[in-house]
């Protein structure tokens, strides 16, 4: 079985099978929050922190709330996700009123747009350096959308901003590139 | 609504780039709840990152699923030992039962209770005592000032009696401040002293009461107790000059020791 249709196999029952295992106090829970959200959810703290090392701390202390919260949560008032989304976005607030954030955040008062969004991983494994050789297939603006849009805490404004394009002509773009990765993956 | 338009608004991709407020999140929820075409979409969305995640590297570090499990781990260690704590509390207790401890306090509140009524009853006892001592001695000062006023009344009662002949004796030279008072009754000769003022003799010795009449040795009118104030004596008859008292020894004498007379009066001639 691929990545992806591992992904979108259990995508269609991911939320009910975490939810299953909230309510009964199963740590395999966190273990595919982890895995499912973990990236999105990491974007969205980055959104707020601004500094990857720091949203993992946030995203370590974020899963521990979950875990304690576990079993508040309740589909009526929304998704797993918009729940967890709030949980994460708290977290990252309250991390940037610590000492240490604001410590950190002086430090690093001027990401440089570039180099954050050029980082490549390593140590990739085999299966995914198929996926990586398809990804590669994407023009390097869609990519550099994704990368930002879904994994370097941009938002769509300040995209616009440091790309110089109407914030509209973003939105657009980071569908497109979206779709784009889906027919070749 | 239509759906399709409303996938191609890029709604979803905003949700889950996490471009949305609470309540716009929510919105879409809602929509996926009803349209399972929408949530079809997000989950490829969603499955597509993903794999974009893991073949370029962007996942979040293992390690941070690594730290939680860890901490989860320390948490679930720690929530045992405040149960075994509370395993050797329910021990202890298990050793002093409630009710031990509540007898233990009854008995102690009842100890302090029984020593303050103690030393409450020992006030009482010493006050009763006090009060019993006080009675007797206000009963022996009435009494006394009973008898004095009986005295008193008797030797207005002699000064009164118009059958008395009544005779101030004074101090001699060798006791100028005593002075006693003789009534001698006309009628029936019998002679009353009142003891005044007059030393306490010395031991073995008493006073003695003499009638004096002209030309004769001093005549016994009789032996008195100085503590008694008003006292019956000898019946005397004939002509007296004067009444005087000596100190004699006890038991009194014959003959008067004339150099030892305390007091002396003479009657009044009339």
């Amino acid at each position: 079985m691929s990545s992806q249709t591992q992904y979108i196999t259990q995508g269609k029952s991911i939320e009910k099978r975490v939810v299953q295992l909230l309510y009964e106090r199963n740590k395999k829970a966190i273990e595919l929050i982890f895995e499912h959200y973990g990236a999105v959810l990491l974007n969205i703290i980055l959104r707020v922190v601004k500094d990857r090392s720091i949203a993992q701390d946030t995203l370590q202390e974020a899963l521990l709330k979950i875990w304690k919260k576990g079993q508040s949560y309740k589909a009526e008032h929304g998704s797993l996700f918009t729940w967890l989304t709030a949980i994460c976005r708290n977290a990252a607030i309250d991390k940037t009123k610590t000492k240490d954030f604001k410590l950190t955040e002086k430090s690093n008062a001027s990401p440089d747009l570039v180099s954050i969004s050029e980082a490549v991983a390593q140590e990739e494994q085999t299966d995914q350096q198929y996926v990586r050789q398809l990804i590669d297939q994407l023009p390097p603006v869609q990519r550099k959308l994704i990368d930002l849009a879904y994994f370097q805490g941009y938002t769509q404004q300040e995209i616009a901003e440091c790309l110089d394009m109407p914030l509209g002509t973003v939105k657009t773009r980071i569908r497109l590139a979206i779709k784009h990765l889906r027919s070749i993956i | 609504m239509n759906l399709k338009e409303y996938i191609e608004s890029g709604v979803l991709e905003s949700y889950l780039m996490g471009e949305l407020s609470e309540e716009e999140m929510k919105e879409v929820d809602r929509i996926v709840v009803e349209h399972s075409i929408v949530r079809e979409e997000l989950e490829k969305i969603r499955a597509n990152l993903n794999v974009y995640a893991a073949a370029t590297g962007k996942q979040p570090g293992e390690e941070v699923l690594q730290k939680v499990f860890s901490a989860l781990n320390d948490e679930s260690k720690a929530v045992q030992s405040p149960a075994f704590q509370a395993q050797t509390l329910r021990h202890k207790v298990h050793k002093f039962p409630t009710w031990r401890v509540a007898a233990t306090v009854l008995l102690l509140i009842s100890l302090i209770f029984n020593l303050y009524f103690f030393y409450e009853l020992e006030d009482s006892k010493e006050q009763i005592e006090s009060l019993v001592s006080d009675r007797i001695a206000l009963s022996e000062r009435a009494e006394s000032t009973a008898r004095e006023l009986d005295l008193a009344e008797l030797r207005i009662a002699h000064f009164l009696n118009e059958d008395n002949i009544h005779v101030r004796m004074d101090g001699s030279d060798i006791s100028p401040q005593s002075f006693a008072n003789v009534f001698w009754n006309k009628r029936t000769n019998a002679v009353f002293i009142s003891v005044d003022n007059l030393p306490e003799p010395p031991h073995g010795h008493q006073y003695q009461l003499w009638a004096i009449k002209p030309g004769q040795p001093p005549i016994d009118a009789g032996i008195f107790d100085h503590n008694d104030r008003v006292q019956k004596l000898k019946v005397i008859r004939g002509q007296v000059e004067a009444f005087a008292v000596t100190l004699e020894k006890l038991g009194g004498t014959q003959n008067a020791t004339v150099e030892k007379t305390y007091v002396k009066g003479f009657l009044q001639k009339s």
